[in-house]
């Protein structure tokens, strides 16, 4: 007998997680539909079926360089993140100091700040420094938000390899940086591509810091906010919406198996 | 030696945050505690959240046992499929909800067309509420939630279980008794990941909440950025959203670190 | 005879050299203006780039082109780039932030206010060929201290819009927007006019100087009236979402909201409350590190010409300062009382002004919303 779950209960909770799956999904299938819905209100019935608005999200300027914007602040800060994660992740690792829960604890610290109290310390501070607000402040946000996921991602990694794979580097004369670069690097390559992933995705949808730290361009999510206020672009947002939501359902949920593929093949090295 | 950069970055951080732009002084605070309408925001806001984190968790943990305990095959891809909406963008998810709950939005306009309810009455309290304030942020949050909970119910010993129900007790009990405070740190974890930043909330609120869904985080952006700024005020309703949240950080790790003991 | 020949011969020679001096005081008038032209030209070729125009939504490329379509025409590389306001503090901060804006259109209440802020410079009238058709009342609106620092553009009302087939008010007044009986179906608008409104509701004489209790009394009457409203607007669109939608049947407008809910074939009024109604005047104001001074000018010419006027009337059911500019529909004209140059003030109504106390309305305000 199973302990933990009877058949019935099996059965029932079975069906719970199929019917939370299609809640969760369903509303992202609404906008599926409705980007294709030849109508400028998204409403029942279904008028017809056209292209027209992704075509039209394809040729506005504005979009395309709020686009084009968040993609180099994402690209920006989770380099820095991933830079940063892994250089706090192997002294958190690796070395032993005082304080070291405290200090983990204040890089981690971000994931439980409420982000419009990070918005608005970072704006005081950038006024108090005189940084005037621009692309530069929203990556140096954005790299605060990012670096606790990164960490995340890379410790259990760096904790599961062998130490003694390193130190054996080190007795045949290797330096550091080069037992990192030979040994470390490859064996956590796929949770830095991950961390760069979720970084680079944390980035490129995050509103509320950006509000508060940008400066005259625009980022994605700050076009779309302005948009679903002023909705008189609403299906054209629509489309768009599709589409980032499909690419990134498909980048994370690739990257994902992808990762555990390459890890089990790396750990079956090691052994 | 670069870590300790970023430790210094982010007590300057913290720092910044005082009000200090007309000198230190308290007379900011003492307006705020003295004063009832923002105290009473953010007690709005509070009631909020904890009715979104309660029933986020509730619905969260069925969710997380169902894959951890079944010994259903794909639990990871499933995890994943669970996951995966929170990854994709938190304003477009709300989009979404836009699009669904107004008077001509596509549930009420559904209605309509299979004749459920006429053109005259649609049903209004949907968009611009509290409730689709909550709604909402229940679904944004409800994946990420499984998570930390699925994380503790996978590591349970199930021979922990067996031995219980050898000793006689039913499935029922043996749930209570051993895995459900077992898996206590999973779901205080799972608890704080949406308690905290539903607190701060202010973008849904400001979409879809209308003027009975405004909430704290609302009020602290609007102190700041539109109206004539008022940064004093902004900064102490910040900080002592700031400091809620650490206390609340603190009481929970100490609760989990004391489990964590008696457990083993 | 000679004496008469020589004087005709003088006459006629006074007259050729009458004539010789006109031609040549003409041709060098014209050399004169063509030269100046050039250096005008000159000028303006030395502003270069696109022109960075802030301004509200609806009026730049998302629908406002054919106010500027003659800048355009004339100045197709210097193309206008637009950013957006929400508001005028919006605005201020934008300005504060670094936004590169060559000009920018805050509203009558604010000329004071930025007129002294040191972040505007005064416009030079002589320059705007439509300047002498715009309404001078608004024009005198716009000056400070005797220098031009407004330009006035396109005007209107804060009045309210309420669904006929819906809604049966009482009286004539700014009290529908306080009416238990909609409960659910108010939309006020997210700004500071509200305390005005509330005071001219209230009776107050200076209602954009109330005293501290008078403030007190607008904010405790919005306080307990604010559970009648479903939601405070800030965009337009979002207004027209929720009023077309049916979620609202009454709420604060501008003409705008009016003519575009008609549009959509709904029963609307847009009544003028017997406390009066706001009034508002957009205003052109230049920035102080514009490098682009003429080409804004000219961007302002554009905007003020007749044709503009008309289009903006007929569009966007907004009057235009420009007092040769008249609507299509004969409707529109009676409802903007068009042919009244003093429309926007009294006794027909209050126009928009300085608030000295403006950071404690702000104040006064934040504390409705949060309660």
């Amino acid at each position: 007998m199973d302990a933990a779950l009877s058949k019935n209960a099996a059965r029932v909770l079975k069906v719970f997680f199929a019917f939370v799956v299609v809640f969760l999904y369903a509303p992202i299938l609404i906008l599926l539909i409705f980007s294709f819905n030849d109508s400028d209100f998204p409403a029942f019935p279904l008028t017809g079926f056209t292209l027209h608005w992704y075509h039209e999200f394809l040729t506005n300027p504005d979009l395309k360089g709020a686009l084009e914007t968040s993609a180099i602040v994402a690209a920006l800060s989770s380099i820095c993140a991933v830079l940063l994660g892994v250089l706090a992740s192997i002294v958190l690792v690796r070395r032993r100091f005082l304080g070291k829960a405290a200090v983990s604890a204040l890089l981690l610290s971000p994931l439980v700040i409420p982000y419009v109290v990070f918005g608005v310390s970072l704006l005081l501070l950038f006024h108090r420094l005189g940084i005037p607000r621009s692309m530069l402040t929203v990556v140096i946000g954005h790299v605060v938000i990012s670096l606790p996921y990164t960490i995340l991602v890379l410790v259990p990694r760096l904790e599961q390899i062998d130490v003694s794979l390193e130190e054996a580097a080190y007795d045949l004369g290797a330096g550091p940086l080069r037992t990192f670069r030979s040994i470390t690097l490859p064996l956590i390559l796929p949770a830095v591509v991950s961390a760069f992933l979720i970084a680079f995705t944390t980035s490129f949808d995050e509103y509320a810091v950006a509000s508060f730290v940008v400066g005259t361009r625009t980022t994605f999510p700050i076009f779309l906010y302005s948009a679903l206020r002023f909705p008189n672009q609403l299906p054209q947002v629509i489309a768009v919406a599709v589409v980032v939501i499909v690419v990134s359902l498909i980048v994370v949920i690739g990257a994902e198996l992808g990762r555990r593929v390459v890890e089990r093949r790396l750990e079956a090295l090691e052994s | 030696m670069l870590p300790i950069a970023i430790v210094a970055a982010y007590s300057l951080n913290v720092y910044s945050l005082l009000p200090g732009e007309h000198g230190f002084t308290l007379d900011g605070w003492r307006a705020f505690i003295h004063s009832s309408v923002y105290l009473g925001l953010f007690w709005k806001s509070v009631k909020m959240s904890l009715i979104v984190s309660v029933a986020v968790v509730a619905l969260a943990y069925p969710l997380a046992y169902y894959l951890a305990l079944s010994g259903t095959k794909r639990k990871y891809v499933l995890l994943l499929v669970l996951i995966a909406p929170f990854l994709t963008s938190y304003l477009l998810r709300v989009l979404a909800w836009k699009v669904i709950l107004g008077n001509e939005g596509v549930l009420n306009t559904f209605l309509f067309w299979t004749g459920l309810r006429s053109h005259d009455h649609p049903i209004s309290q949907l968009l611009y509420s509290r409730f689709a304030v909550m709604l909402v942020l229940a679904y944004v949050w409800l994946p990420f939630v499984a998570l930390p909970i699925f994380v503790s119910l996978e590591s349970l010993d199930r021979r922990l279980l067996e031995a219980a129900t050898d000793l006689g007790a039913s499935r029922w009990q043996a749930f209570l008794r051993v895995t459900l405070p077992l898996s206590l740190p999973g779901v205080a974890a799972g608890f704080l990941f949406v308690f905290i930043p539903t607190l701060g909330e202010f973008v849904t609120p400001s979409l879809v909440g209308g003027t009975s869904g405004y909430m704290y985080g609302n009020q602290i952006v609007d102190l700041f950025a539109t109206g004539f700024p008022d940064w004093e005020t902004g900064s102490v309703l910040a900080i002592f959203l700031l400091g809620v949240v650490t206390v609340l950080t603190a009481a929970f790790s100490r609760f989990l670190q004391g489990r964590q003991v008696a457990g083993t | 005879m000679e004496d008469g020949r020589d004087l005709f011969e003088r006459r006629l020679s006074r007259e050729d050299l009458l004539k010789l001096a006109a031609a040549t005081g003409g041709a060098g008038l014209v050399a004169g203006r063509a030269g100046l032209a050039e250096a005008a030209r000159a000028q303006l070729a030395a502003e270069s780039g696109r022109l960075q125009v802030l301004d509200w939504a609806g009026y730049g490329n998302d629908g406002g082109q054919s106010m500027f379509a003659a800048y355009v025409k004339a100045h197709p590389k210097n193309k206008p780039q637009f950013s957006y306001m929400t508001n005028e503090a919006d605005a201020l901060a934008k300005i504060h932030a670094g936004a590169k804006a060559d000009l920018f259109r805050p509203y009558v209440g604010w000329v004071k206010y930025f007129a002294t802020s040191g972040l505007v410079q005064p416009w030079n009238p002589k320059l705007i060929t439509n300047f002498k058709h715009l309404n001078s009342f608004m024009v005198k609106a716009g000056q400070y201290q005797g220098k031009q620092y407004g330009i006035p553009d396109d005007w209107g009302f804060d009045a309210i819009l309420y669904r006929s087939d819906k809604v049966k008010p009482k009286a004539r007044s700014w009290g529908l927007l306080f009416d238990e009986r909609y409960k659910g179906k108010i939309a006020w608008y997210d700004d500071i006019t509200m305390i005005q409104m509330a005071g001219l509701y209230l009776g107050f004489k200076d209602t954009w100087n109330q005293t501290d209790a008078q403030l007190k009394k607008s904010q405790n009457l919005l306080k307990s009236k604010k559970h009648l409203v479903k939601l405070f607007w800030s965009s337009e669109t979002n207004l027209w979402e929720a009023f077309g939608s049916g979620e609202v049947w009454i709420a604060y407008a501008w003409p705008n909201d009016w003519v575009q809910m008609k549009k959509k074939g709904l029963k609307v009024v847009y009544m003028k409350p017997k406390e009066k109604p706001l009034a508002w005047v957009g205003m052109f104001m230049l920035l102080k590190g514009s490098s682009r001074p003429k080409l804004a000018h000219a961007y302002v010419n554009a905007w003020s010409s007749a044709k503009s006027g008309k289009w903006l009337e007929d569009n966007y059911g907004y009057g235009h300062a420009n007092t040769l500019a008249r609507p299509s529909s004969s409707d529109l004209l009676r409802a903007l009382q068009l042919t009244n140059p003093k429309a926007v003030t009294l006794p027909n109504a209050y126009l928009d002004r300085d608030i000295p106390r403006r950071a404690l309305y702000a104040k006064a305000w934040e504390e409705v919303k949060a309660s």
